[in-house]
């Protein structure tokens, strides 16, 4: 989904979407298995370098961007470093009990979680969300009804916001847009889903219908209204995303910046 | 009739659904971190919202295949306007709908009450669990605190998708709406010879 800022169209809008989700969703399980904080920090350097030098949007807008990460960051470490096991103790306080171990196993959460977010943001400012679907039935054989069913839902959020706004206002009117406690805000809750809820479903079904009628789901050789490839951007990526990986993974041994190579 | 697979109406239904839980995990995002009293996990308490498109789904459609579609469009959803988490919540997503829809499974798709929902909710919470094991060494915490994460962590899932689901469900059935997507039972047809 991108909002209203303006970007440039860079080679990294030119990539093909399904490429792009191969390329990237890999990385989760490499990450996972990675235990060394050295590795990731680089690997954040790197790919963070990626997002700033090619997504094209400009770099106050992109420094906005990672504000909440910022939060992510701490809020993903701290657990980790206030009441994580270890054996070096720094400091303990009551419950709190900070180690080295504990210490370095949290700033490498937040890094994790750092990564993680990059390349999911990497991926939402630089897709277009109709030729991603588009790509997947094209290069990923995503059946039809799901992909155009994704891409009718996506179209109806704005008027589901819109509904929003005057299911929020009518609440307003009449003094029930707020409630105390946590059973109260359950209840709060409920007065918002229910109309929303009630009115996508109906929308949902007449939308089905004439979308069968005009034969969204038909399977066998279809034409599509966009046609996307892969192309030598998707090279680059690849090649670039190996780069940073290797690159990486050899500083981290020849030049660490902490002694600690495995976190557990 | 019954047919098999899903249609595209049960299909657009369930993504439309389930891309409105899409948006509300998003916002769920800095509500989650904004209520984390530095590592004490009353934030465990309301993760059980990130479930609670697949048990909604699978009471609203009664269909096969419905829980792990909606979880799987939510997070695709959430992702899609740009999560904090990123990646991570495409893989989340699938395994947490997967398990709700394999207890779903267990029970042949044929129990639509509160206690179903409910193990549908702690199956996703297993699921949430099993990759923080390998994603946040949660193994690594204190004992007492990781005690505390993962009961406050069941005890919201249960809550929110289990009960509050069943009962947004029940509310909603109340509008008449869920008629139009339910299969025919044999009820229905039962109610035809009288």
């Amino acid at each position: 989904m991108r909002w209203n800022i303006e970007y440039k169209e860079t080679w990294l809008h030119q990539t093909n979407p399904t490429a792009k989700l191969l390329l990237f969703l890999p990385m989760f399980v490499v990450i996972v298995f990675v235990h060394n904080p050295n590795v990731l920090i680089n690997w954040t350097i790197g790919f963070t370098a990626l997002f700033m030098l090619f997504s094209g949007y400009r770099m106050k807008h992109v420094l906005l961007f990672f504000v909440p990460f910022l939060f992510i960051f701490i809020s993903t470490s701290s657990s980790m470093i206030l009441f994580g096991k270890g054996e070096t103790t720094w400091f303990r306080l009551g419950l709190i009990h900070i180690t080295e171990e504990s210490f370095y196993r949290g700033v490498h959460l937040g890094f994790r979680t750092l990564l993680f977010a990059i390349f999911g943001l990497m991926f939402a400012l630089t897709t277009k969300p109709v030729l991603l679907f588009y790509s997947l039935m094209q290069q990923a054989k995503l059946k039809p009804k799901y992909a155009y069913s994704f891409l009718a839902a996506i179209r109806l959020l704005p008027i589901m916001l819109e509904e929003f706004q005057t299911v929020h206002q009518a609440l307003k009117v009449r003094r029930a847009a707020k409630a105390k406690g946590f059973r109260g805000k359950l209840e709060l809750m409920k007065r918002y889903a229910i109309p929303l809820l009630s009115q996508s479903i109906r929308r949902a079904q007449r939308i089905a219908v004439a979308m069968e009628a005009k034969g969204f789901t038909s399977e066998r050789t279809r034409t599509f209204y966009y046609e996307v490839t892969l192309g030598k951007y998707d090279v680059y990526l690849f090649v670039v995303m190996c780069v940073i990986v290797a690159v990486g993974y050899y500083m981290a041994g020849a030049l660490p910046y902490v002694a600690i190579k495995d976190v557990r | 009739m019954q047919t098999k697979g899903l249609k595209l109406t049960d299909v657009l239904t369930t993504v439309v659904v389930a891309i409105v839980f899409g948006i509300v995990y998003k916002v769920w995002g800095p509500l989650y971190y904004a209520v984390k009293p530095l590592g004490l996990h009353l934030d465990q308490l309301i993760y059980g919202m990130w479930f609670i498109a697949a048990t909604v789904a699978y009471l609203l459609i009664r269909k096969p295949g419905v829980a792990l579609l909606a979880e799987v469009a939510a997070a695709s959803g959430e992702f899609l306007v740009g999560s904090e988490w990123g990646l991570e919540v495409l893989f989340y997503g699938f395994v947490q709908g997967l398990l709700a829809e394999l207890v779903f499974a267990a029970f042949r798709y044929k129990r639509f009450d509160v206690a179903v929902v409910s193990l549908a909710a702690v199956g996703s919470t297993i699921a949430s669990l099993v990759l923080d094991f390998y994603k946040g060494y949660i193994d690594q915490l204190a004992w007492w605190n990781l005690t505390l994460f993962i009961g406050a962590r069941f005890v919201g899932a249960i809550i929110i998708a289990g009960v509050f689901a069943y009962s947004l469900v029940k509310a909603l059935e109340a509008t008449g709406v869920t008629q139009l997507l339910r299969p025919t039972t044999k009820e229905d047809y039962d109610s035809l010879d009288k």
